[in-house]
């Protein structure tokens, strides 16, 4: 109990810091990362990116609603696809100059130059993560929900202590799957699945019998993807936010916090939450 | 039959004892020798004296440390030892922390050598059998040879990895009573055997055609019913002749038990994409590549072993 008690501060205090080194980038007009000196204009960032004249933003195959639409993240359409060209928007490139990468998750966090400018996938800040990419500021405060088949058991008992008897299965790599692991702690062993295609599939063939996901993409899928499934709750929120990953020490992050910055302020980013994630505002939130 | 310890000075070659016992420099010829098909055997270093050690002592440190500077001198070395190599990531991995879900892999490689062990032996017996349809002669037996060959053809020409993905998660989905309900260990200990099974009957058929058909006809003139000769006959001769490519079958297959996590075990390999992806750092596979090897290795020199007392039984006859 104590020991969460610490991680959680430990979390806090990182993600505190972080949103301080934004700011002061904010505030300063011209953001310093690194020692050097970048113009955040259309030309004074040239230097720093993938390929000359084109910002390249990677993501993972497949893409799943309401992040993106219709698998195709060069449609402008879905949260992180109007997040990526706002962005650019605000760094001085058309539409035409957003080049989409792929990046399997897996390989996002490699040592050594990295493909893309920036890679936006649902990728949690976490203070460990951070020793080895570098994250921009958050573009998306995310909590927890929890997803089963309507009818099930769980969808009528979920104290913290009903929910610990539960089997549940995730995908890999995902802060939902650590999410179950380290608060609702189950007594059964949580099943991991490589892909999120395979864990809606054992949720309908009765192998698990919940699954956790970030509210957003929990809705989704329940209301639109797999035939019978609910979304019973969200979890109170633990502080988790998504940011751009960067390769370590790009210097481009402090321009791209400046204009997420921007975007907050103007209300471009609650707009388009507005726009693509608004349907779970009514969700009951329950204690995990 | 019995080995003669002094049958094969050196691990030498039994046709050509005066270059194997080489005295002296004498490297010229061995070193032909040990690269080409003169049946040296499993012998690493072979005979020559101290001299053919110290030079291959030397030659081994002196490839082990270009490697090794490759490594080192490389401009993204340290990122690169810190991805893969870190000691810390590495124990953390190994040990675990359930409290932040990190799975520990010292603990999930018992699931991969719990199935091995479970299809090792499946495999054993489905495959016999599988071998001895295909190898049968009556025309009753005709519709089973025809479905063992599509079986083998089959299951050898189709990734591991669909077969694990359609099993696992095609048997669940239709709701069979009992068989639709097991734990994806019971999956992929399934899908392993009926995979290897193909492969491994293709090894004892081999095995049962080594055996020179006058052993039949002997046996069977001896009175020895056609069951009799196949047991005490012609599968004794047959398995002793396959067991190098067998067991080099099994170091195949304890590495392969890794597939099975994407049925949602947590073997080895699934804990350590677990940990990598928690943290961002791979040197969780370096942990579970590790752990691989010990449990490889074992089997690959004990391989060698049999090779090469199989080497020297054989040779024992022709010195004789």
């Amino acid at each position: 109990m104590m020991r969460r008690v610490v991680i959680a501060a430990t979390a806090a205090l990182a993600v505190s810091g972080l949103a301080a080194c934004g700011s002061s980038g904010g505030n300063g007009g011209t953001s310093a990362t690194g020692g050097s000196k970048t113009s955040c204009t259309y030309s004074g960032i040239q230097r720093s990116l993938y390929q000359k004249g084109v910002l390249t933003v990677a993501t993972d195959k497949p893409v799943y609603s309401p992040w993106f639409e219709n698998n195709s993240p060069g449609n402008g359409k879905g949260y992180e696809s109007a997040v990526a060209y706002a962005v650019a928007k605000q760094l001085g490139f058309k539409p035409s100059q957003v080049h989409w990468a792929y990046e399997p998750f897996n390989d996002s966090y490699a040592p050594g130059p990295k493909k893309f400018d920036f890679d936006i996938n649902e990728v949690s800040y976490t203070a460990q993560r951070a020793q080895a990419v570098s994250f921009s500021e958050s573009y998306y405060d995310v909590q927890q929900a929890l997803v089963a088949l309507k009818g099930s058991p769980i969808t009528k008992k979920h104290t913290p202590a009903d929910l610990k008897t539960y089997v549940y299965g995730d995908q890999i790599g995902t802060t939902s799957l650590q999410f179950i692991t380290s608060e609702i702690q189950p007594t059964a062993t949580p099943k991991v699945y490589q892909t999120l295609n395979v864990v809606k599939e054992v949720l309908q063939t009765h192998q698990i019998d919940a699954f956790v996901m970030d509210t957003p993409t929990a809705q989704y899928i329940a209301g639109y993807q797999v035939p019978g499934a609910v979304m019973v709750a969200q979890f109170p929120s633990t502080g988790e936010h998504y940011g751009l990953l960067f390769a370590k020490g790009d210097p481009l992050v402090g321009c791209v916090n400046k204009a997420l910055t921007t975007l907050k302020a103007n209300g471009t980013l609650a707009a388009l939450q507005k726009q693509y994630l608004q349907v779970y505002l009514s969700v009951p939130t329950i204690q995990p | 039959m019995s080995t003669d310890p002094g049958a094969a000075p050196g691990g030498g070659t039994g046709d050509q004892p005066g270059m194997t016992l080489g005295s002296g420099l004498g490297l010229g010829p061995q070193q032909a020798g040990s690269f080409g098909t003169t049946g040296r055997g499993p012998r690493l270093l072979s005979g020559g004296g101290r001299k053919a050690t110290i030079v291959s002592t030397i030659s081994t440190l002196v490839v082990l440390g270009a490697i090794g500077a490759v490594f080192w001198l490389a401009p993204g070395s340290a990122a690169f030892r810190h991805a893969f190599f870190s000691p810390s990531n590495m124990w953390q991995a190994f040990i675990g922390d359930p409290k932040k879900g990190y799975y520990s892999v010292g603990e999930a490689i018992w699931l991969n050598i719990r199935m091995f062990l479970a299809a090792e032996v499946l495999i054993l017996i489905l495959s016999l059998v599988i071998a001895l349809i295909r190898q049968s002669t009556g025309p009753v037996l005709f519709p089973l040879r025809v479905l063992a060959m599509v079986y083998v053809d089959f299951f050898r020409g189709v990734p591991l990895l669909l077969v694990v993905y359609a099993v696992g998660l095609g048997v669940p989905a239709l709701r069979l009573p009992v068989i639709s309900y097991q734990s994806s260990t019971i999956y992929g200990i399934a899908v392993l055997t009926l995979s290897y099974s193909a492969y491994v009957s293709e090894v004892y058929r081999a095995g049962l055609n080594s055996v020179h058909q006058s052993q039949v006809a002997a046996a069977r003139s001896l009175g020895l019913s056609q069951w009799s000769a196949l047991r005490y006959v012609i599968l004794p001769q047959a398995i002793r002749n396959i067991v190098p490519p067998l067991l080099n079958d099994f170091i195949s297959l304890q590495k392969d038990t890794a597939l099975v996590g994407v049925l949602g075990a947590i073997e080895a390999l699934q804990a350590a994409d677990i940990y990598a992806s928690a943290v961002f750092n791979y040197s969780s596979f370096t942990v579970a590549a590790i752990l691989f090897l010990v449990l490889t290795i074992p089997l690959a020199r004990f391989t060698d072993r049999l090779i090469e007392r199989d080497r020297r039984r054989r040779l024992a006859g022709v010195l004789r």
